[in-house]
């Protein structure tokens, strides 16, 4: 419906020319018409017309707060059930296209958190931890949840985030720098085909973020890994080679209501 | 599957990092079935007690009429072959059914008036505390009767038999086998329990009869038999006591039976039971509430964290799970600890009551199946009382609650 509002702002036309080549990947998420409106006093809705998303492909979705990157991400990681979809299919780790706008009609929840468990990882703005699980345990629970042993995946990770003499400790003996590692560990430790995370390094300190951004995006090249990650500083990734989902936001002077508009 | 035990186990894990409230709900629990159990404990111990008491007892199993009757021989065969009636026999008429007894051997000798009373096999009084007598020479006497004479049992004693005929006074006189001698709390009486030919023939001998039997002069007694006036009877137990004394009543007899004091502990038994439910279900009430709101607010709580598992991928059949194992973790620790309680307690009430108590009896005591019981009803109602917690747990939404500070 937005699509045909041309006083849409754009706020970047920019496409990053490191983006690999669309057309030699296979697709992980292909998206069109979904549409997901959170009706209230200052209402806000949210419009992608078109997204494709590759395999191994490093994705920012770029906006300040408010400008529904949370609520694309949401739905990517099919926790948040759209309102209107032409097209939402994602394509599992084992390569099998999970038809997602069909679950949802169906409210196949189980089916889409077993796509979930296996083929996404996600990482919060803060915490997301559990807090009565050691730090080996919190890395370990998609593993638990899969079925698979989980030792040798936990202490390669922790070792390559610098957190191996944490792996006994609680979540709250950690620092919050330390805490987003461990996030980061939980998301990959079971090598997941998508790797979704919400402003991961935005409660750290800038040379903190710098370090685990980059950590975090070496170990997502490395295993060819999705990446999609929502930001508020585009400098931050820039030069980490991400391709950019910019946000357009209108006002309808009617009712008030925000529009935002996902596209790239 | 793997989901499903790793929610259990993520379950265990919070239920054991939340140390104080775990703790809590506990001890909650424990205070509010220990309490239940010592109170079921004491009542059913002493309703048993009671009860097994009245139960052993022959006393309270005996249907005695008042007054005197006519008993026919038909109707001892009739009454004697009632599914309720353990023990019958006829009794002849108390007037004539006494005797001198007089200890012959010792020189200090003293002479005691007893009353007769039949006994055969089947007494239950004589079987429980005495020896029923193996022919007509042998008696057994009550406790007053041989303390009096001074006998002991396998001893001698002398039976007296008086009548005057037409102004001439006359006896005659029958050694008979001390047997056994029955406790106090069996007759308190001075009494000698004899086979019914022996009393028959003192009755016929009194009425100036001879007696074949015992060799004893006079004329010959009438041909035919006799109705009774009296009978020694027992029902098979005490529930039969009161049948037994509607139907005798409905023959127009006055009797006499400790049915009152049976109906006195059977109503007692009711009583108590009627109040220990009432507790029983004000409790459980009480408890019932308090673990759905704890419940309730721990899942509260931990929103956050279950739309996490949620996020990761556990699915809503899985997370459900959360908060009914830890209801049930609850309740299997909190019955636990009860039971320890209760054992102590039982083990102290019984102690102090030690003295009033026999061996075997108790004056609290609940059985294996009682705490299994109490066990299962926990457990049920804990998941019972989870229920609406987990309901609150498979609406969570992970995109609702996973960015809450």
């Amino acid at each position: 419906m937005s699509e045909k509002n041309n006083q849409a702002v754009e706020m970047d036309k920019y496409i990053e020319p490191s983006n690999k080549s669309e057309n030699q990947s296979p697709v992980v998420f292909q998206l069109s018409g979904v549409t997901k409106s959170w009706p209230s006093e200052q209402g806000f809705d949210l419009t992608v017309p078109k997204l494709t998303i590759h395999r191994g492909e490093k994705v920012a979705l770029v906006g300040f707060s408010g400008c529904g990157k949370s609520t694309l991400l949401d739905l990517l990681a099919m926790v948040l059930r759209p309102d209107n979809v032409e097209e939402f299919t994602f394509v599992t780790l084992d390569h099998k296209r999970l038809n997602v706008a069909e679950a949802w009609r169906q409210k196949n929840m189980n089916k889409l958190a077993q796509a979930r468990m296996r083929s996404i990882g996600y990482v919060l703005q803060t915490g997301g931890l559990l807090p009565f699980l050691s730090v080996y345990d919190n890395i370990g629970l998609s593993l638990y949840g899969l079925g698979q042993p989980a030792q040798e995946a936990v202490k390669k990770l922790a070792v390559k985030l610098g957190i191996e003499r944490h792996l006994q400790k609680y979540p709250m003996q950690l620092s919050v720098g330390e805490r987003q590692r461990v996030a980061i560990a939980r998301a990959m430790a079971h090598e997941p085909s998508v790797v979704i995370a919400d402003e991961p390094t935005a409660s750290l300190d800038p040379i903190n973020a710098t370090e685990v951004m980059g950590i975090f995006t070496q170990i997502a090249d490395e295993k060819d890994v999705t990446f999609i990650v929502a930001t508020h500083e585009w400098e931050r990734v820039k030069e980490l080679g991400f391709r950019r989902i910019k946000f357009s936001l209108d006002r309808d002077p009617a009712d008030g209501t925000v529009r935002a508009k996902a596209t790239g | 599957m793997h989901r499903l035990k790793t929610i259990i186990r993520l379950s265990l894990y919070d239920y054991v990092h939340e140390r104080l409230l775990t703790i809590c709900a506990v001890m909650g629990l424990a205070a509010i079935l220990a309490p239940l159990l010592v109170l079921f404990g004491v009542k059913s111990g002493i309703i048993n007690t009671m009860v097994d008491r009245l139960v052993k007892d022959p006393r309270n199993l005996e249907v005695s009429p008042i007054g005197s009757g006519r008993y026919s021989p038909e109707w001892f065969s009739i009454e004697g072959k009632l599914p309720e009636v353990a023990f019958l026999i006829p009794q002849t008429r108390s007037i004539a059914a006494n005797m001198l007894l007089s200890d012959l051997e010792n020189k200090r000798s003293y002479t005691l008036a007893v009353d007769l009373i039949p006994t055969d096999k089947g007494d239950p009084l004589l079987e429980k505390w005495g020896k029923i007598p193996n022919n007509n020479k042998e008696v057994v006497l009550s406790a007053s009767a041989a303390r009096k004479l001074n006998m002991q049992i396998g001893q001698i004693v002398t039976g007296r038999v008086g009548r005057s005929l037409a102004g001439k006074k006359e006896q005659v006189t029958i050694d008979l086998k001390l047997a056994a001698i029955l406790p106090i709390e069996a007759f308190s009486r001075d009494a000698a329990f004899v086979r019914l030919d022996l009393l028959k023939a003192t009755e016929n001998y009194r009425d100036g009869f001879s007696s074949k039997l015992f060799s004893w002069p006079g004329k010959s007694p009438p041909a035919g038999t006799s109705d009774y006036p009296s009978f020694r009877l027992y029902a098979r137990s005490i529930y039969d006591v009161s049948v037994l004394r509607d139907r005798l009543e409905s023959q127009g007899l006055e009797i006499y039976t400790r049915a009152e004091e049976i109906e006195i502990v059977h109503s007692l038994d009711r009583s108590f039971s009627l109040i220990f439910k009432i507790i029983a279900i004000v409790a459980v009430f009480g408890y019932f509430a308090s673990m759905a709101s704890n419940i309730l607010a721990n899942v509260n709580r931990k929103k956050r964290h279950l739309g996490i598992a949620g996020l990761i991928g556990f699915s809503t059949k899985n997370i459900i799970w959360f908060p009914i194992v830890q209801a049930v973790a609850t309740s299997m620790l909190g019955t636990g600890l009860a039971t320890c309680l209760y054992l102590i307690s039982e083990l102290v009430i019984n102690r102090l009551f030690a003295d009033y108590i026999s061996k075997g009896e108790y004056v609290c005591k609940i059985s294996i199946n009682h705490i299994m019981i109490a066990f299962i009803l926990t457990v049920f109602l804990s998941i019972l009382a989870s229920g609406y917690a987990a309901f609150q747990v498979a609406k969570i939404e992970p995109s609702k609650v996973i960015r809450d500070i």
